[in-house]
């Protein structure tokens, strides 16, 4: 496993550990409905949903990605 | 720098391999900004990855249809809320209502109330530990005294509790009868009688340990004594007396001091305490169902004697100077001189009911001979009866 997969993996933790998974569920079930529970395609979902998802990224979890990011690179860098 | 751009390209464009490819960047010197834009940069990457997993989890969800099945309206809401009240479990129901809930057995079709069910149905359906000595004992009865399942039957419904019929009796009523049908108490009994029996205690097999006593397997002694402290009414359904005290409730003085009049003679003793002594030497079990039942049914003097079975062998009846004969015409069923024994008018003065020899020689092919004490089998009874009418 890289260190891509485990960054992967522990955001997606802290995600769901901060509700933003749910904030993200309830703003998908807006945007189903109001195009039609049938004509929904993921394209659709992903340009409504990635703005916002990204704008809801909790400060501390950004926060704690930079910096695990900044030692990975910077351990490797040399 | 444009070296270091083009890496972050590479880097973008396949990020499974980003990892390898940190090791090669140039990251000392001036250009530290380019490195904050490159940590940036794999941050949205990395939140658009969890972005776009989720679109695909939604998406499916929609899809199969599962993505709104968590979603409730208020109705429902209301419907399922959790009561919270005293007497009444969460749904709202009352709790204690199995009390009295009823099963109807499948067996015998009544119903029984759930507590007592299991119970009944242990006796009903003949399983179980005492239902198996029930049963045993049926059996034996059945081979020795060649009595009828349907008598059993009654006896079984007479000692059964758990007819809900009976939920309204008052609990110390309940209770008595609960201790006199025990099992127990008819072990003690048939003790007792065993010891008063002395000799015949070889016999005490022969009597019915669960309900009441065969008077025909009783030697003389022994119905005496058993008249003494038990009741001793004879129920028309079972042949059997009762084995409860002299004051049970089930039975009128009046039939227990039939009973006495026609187990033990005229001279019989008084209710409460008995002591007089009976005639033995000639005194036995008197042969006739009818009697029985005639006594049992009290004083339906219009049968004469010569309608009885016996009568058949009739050669006198009817002696008016029979010195023990005090009202009961029935009685003058020893009249009927014994084929041996009597020969004559004389002969049944003495008689005090009917001596065993002088059983009419029709019953006599019946009785059975393995019994010490001559004992008429019911059936053959009955028979005769019917011929009667």
């Amino acid at each position: 496993m890289g260190e891509r997969e485990r960054l992967k993996e522990l955001l997606r933790a802290k995600l769901t550990e901060c509700g933003w998974k749910d904030q993200m569920k309830a703003h998908c079930k807006e945007v189903i409905k109001e195009k039609g529970l049938e004509h929904v395609t993921v394209e659709d979902l992903v340009v409504e949903i990635t703005p916002k998802g990204r704008a809801l990224v909790p400060d501390s979890v950004k926060k704690e990605l930079l910096h695990r990011i900044r030692a990975f690179l910077a351990q490797h860098a040399t | 720098m444009t070296w270091s751009a083009s890496h972050y390209s590479a880097i973008k464009s396949s990020h499974t391999e980003f990892p390898m490819k940190m090791e090669d960047m140039p990251l000392s010197g001036p250009d530290n900004t380019k490195l904050e834009a490159l940590v940036h940069d794999i941050y949205s990457e990395l939140v658009e990855d969890a972005c776009l997993g989720l679109c695909f989890e939604v998406h499916r969800a929609v899809k199969q249809g599962y993505f709104f099945l968590d979603e409730t309206d208020q109705e429902s809401l209301k419907e399922f809320e959790i009561v919270d009240q005293p007497g009444v479990d969460i749904f709202g129901q009352v709790y204690n209502q199995w009390k009295n809930k009823e099963c109807e057995c499948p067996n015998c079709k009544r119903l029984i109330a759930a507590s007592r069910f299991a119970p009944h149905l242990e006796k009903c359906l003949g399983m179980g530990r005492n239902s198996s000595r029930i049963a045993n004992r049926r059996l034996a009865s059945n081979n020795n005294m060649s009595k009828s399942e349907s008598d059993q039957e009654d006896n079984d419904d007479l000692n059964d509790n758990d007819w809900s019929y009976g939920a309204e009796k008052k609990a110390k009523k309940r209770k008595s009868d609960k201790n006199q049908n025990s099992p127990r108490r008819s072990r003690s009994l048939k003790h007792k009688n065993g010891e008063l029996g002395g000799s015949v205690s070889s016999e005490s097999h022969k009597y019915n340990y669960n309900t009441g006593i065969s008077y025909e397997t009783l030697g003389p002694d022994e119905v005496r004594s058993f008249l003494t402290t038990q009741c001793g009414v004879i129920s028309e359904h079972t042949k059997k007396m009762c084995t409860r005290s002299q004051r049970c409730p089930q039975h009128t003085d009046e039939q227990r001091r039939a009973v006495r009049v026609f187990l033990l003679g005229p001279s019989a003793p008084p209710l409460p305490d008995a002591d007089a002594v009976a005639e033995s030497d000639s005194f036995d079990i008197p042969d006739g169902q009818t009697v029985m039942s005639r006594l049992q049914w009290e004083d339906s003097p219009d049968i004469s004697p010569a309608d009885s079975a016996s009568s058949k062998a009739s050669i006198n009846h009817s002696d008016p100077r029979r010195p023990k004969k005090k009202k009961k015409t029935p009685l003058s069923l020893n009249s009927v001189g014994g084929s041996g024994g009597g020969g004559g008018g004389g002969g049944s003065l003495t008689g005090g009911i009917i001596s065993s020899s002088s059983s009419s020689s029709q019953n006599n092919i019946s009785l059975s001979t393995k019994k010490k004490r001559p004992k008429l089998p019911a059936p053959s009874i009955s028979s005769i009866y019917d011929d009667l009418n």
